[in-house]
C-alpha cells in the first residue's frame, strides 16, 4: 500500500488534517467490545442501557471514539511519522448510527533534538457538538533526513 | 457548617500506592482484530515489508492498543452487574460518591511494541481530590500508569482520571 509521506517542513500552524467521518453501527460496537475485552452492557444491551443507565440506545465506547480520533492522526502522519503525545477527554456520549467526525488542526511546530514535532488540537464531533476534545503531538521526518 | 468530605479515610490513605500491576504479551492478531474493529488499516500494523521500509524491524502494535495488552481474565461471576470487570480502578470505591465516569487520558509514547514483547504495567494512585463543579461537588481521581517491555525500556506513560459524584 503506497502512502504519501508528510514532512515537517510542509506543515504549518492552522493547517487542517483530512477529516475522518465514521458512522459506528452495532456490529462495530460489538467487535470493538470483543477486541478490548469490554463486557459493559451499555454497548450491546439496549434494555439495560435504557432502563438501568438511562440512555436512549446503546452507546459508542469512549475508547473507540479515542481510537478513531487517533486513526485520523496516524493515517495522516505516514509510515515515518510517530504519535508522541495523545490526550483526550470524554465529554459527551454518542449513539450507534450517528455520524461522527474526527478533526485535527495544527497549532504549532518546533524542532527538538533534530526531531520535528507538530502539535495538534483534535476533536471527535457530532455535528457542532464536541464529544471528545484533546491535543496530540506527532514527530514528522525532516526533508533530507533519510535515516 | 462543615460538609462531610466525599473522600473516605480508606480511599485517602491509598494516594501514592500501587492500584494495579499486570503483565501481558503483545500479540499481532489481537492488535489486528482491534485495528479492524476501528477500521484502521494502517500498513504499519499489518504489512511487515512496509514497516521495515519505514525503519521498523517488523510490524508494530498500534500505540492506542498497548493498554489492552495487559488485560487479565475475569470469571463471569466476578463481573459487576453491568458486565464490566472493575479491575482498572484498583477497586477504589467512594461510598459517598458512587456515580463514576471516565475523565480523560493523556499518554506519552516512547517506543514501538512488537509481536511477543512482554509488557509490564504499573498503575499508581497519584491523587484523590474533591472539587466543586457547575453541577456540584465531585471527586477527581488521577492514576499514573507506566508500561515497560522485557528489556525494562519505557514504552509509554499515561495519566488517567475518573470522576465520582454523589
Amino acid at each position: 500500500m503506497a502512502r504519501e509521506q508528510v514532512f515537517y517542513e510542509d506543515v504549518h500552524p492552522g493547517d487542517a488534517l483530512p477529516t475522518l467521518t465514521v458512522t459506528v453501527d452495532e456490529r462495530q460496537l460489538f467487535f470493538f467490545s470483543a477486541a478490548t475485552y469490554n463486557g459493559h452492557r451499555i454497548h450491546y444491551d439496549k434494555d439495560w442501557a435504557r432502563t438501568v443507565e438511562g440512555y436512549d440506545d446503546v452507546i459508542v465506547q469512549g475508547p473507540l471514539q479515542a481510537a478513531l480520533l487517533a486513526r485520523a492522526i496516524t493515517d495522516w502522519i505516514g509510515g515515518r511519522g510517530r504519535l508522541v503525545e495523545y490526550a483526550v477527554q470524554n465529554r459527551a456520549i454518542a449513539f450507534a448510527g450517528e455520524e461522527l467526525s474526527f478533526t485535527c488542526v495544527v497549532t504549532g511546530k518546533r524542532l527538538a533534538d533534530n526531531t520535528g514535532l507538530v502539535d495538534l488540537d483534535i476533536a471527535g464531533r457530532r455535528d457542532d457538538t464536541v464529544l471528545m476534545p484533546g491535543t496530540a503531538t506527532v514527530a514528522l521526518p525532516l526533508r533530507g533526513d533519510r535515516s | 457548617m462543615t460538609e462531610q468530605s466525599l473522600i473516605d479515610a480508606e480511599s485517602a490513605s491509598r494516594v501514592g500506592t500501587v492500584a494495579a500491576t499486570a503483565t501481558g504479551e503483545v500479540n499481532r492478531r489481537d492488535w489486528q482484530r482491534w485495528a479492524a474493529a476501528v477500521g484502521d488499516h494502517n500498513p504499519l500494523w499489518f504489512d511487515p515489508e512496509y514497516a521495515r521500509a519505514q525503519g521498523y524491524r517488523d510490524i508494530i502494535c498500534p500505540p492506542l492498543y498497548l493498554q489492552y495488552v495487559v488485560l487479565g481474565v475475569t470469571a463471569l461471576d466476578g463481573l459487576r452487574p453491568d458486565g464490566s470487570s472493575g479491575a482498572a480502578s484498583g477497586g477504589l470505591a467512594f461510598p459517598r460518591a458512587p456515580r463514576r465516569m471516565a475523565g480523560g487520558e493523556s499518554t506519552s509514547f516512547f517506543g514501538a511494541a512488537y509481536h511477543r514483547d512482554e509488557i509490564e504495567m504499573v498503575r499508581t494512585i497519584e491523587s484523590i481530590v474533591e472539587k466543586q463543579g457547575r453541577s456540584g461537588r465531585f471527586v477527581l481521581v488521577t492514576w499514573r500508569t507506566v508500561y515497560r517491555n522485557q528489556r525494562r525500556e519505557l514504552v509509554a506513560e499515561a495519566t488517567t482520571s475518573m470522576i465520582a459524584r454523589p
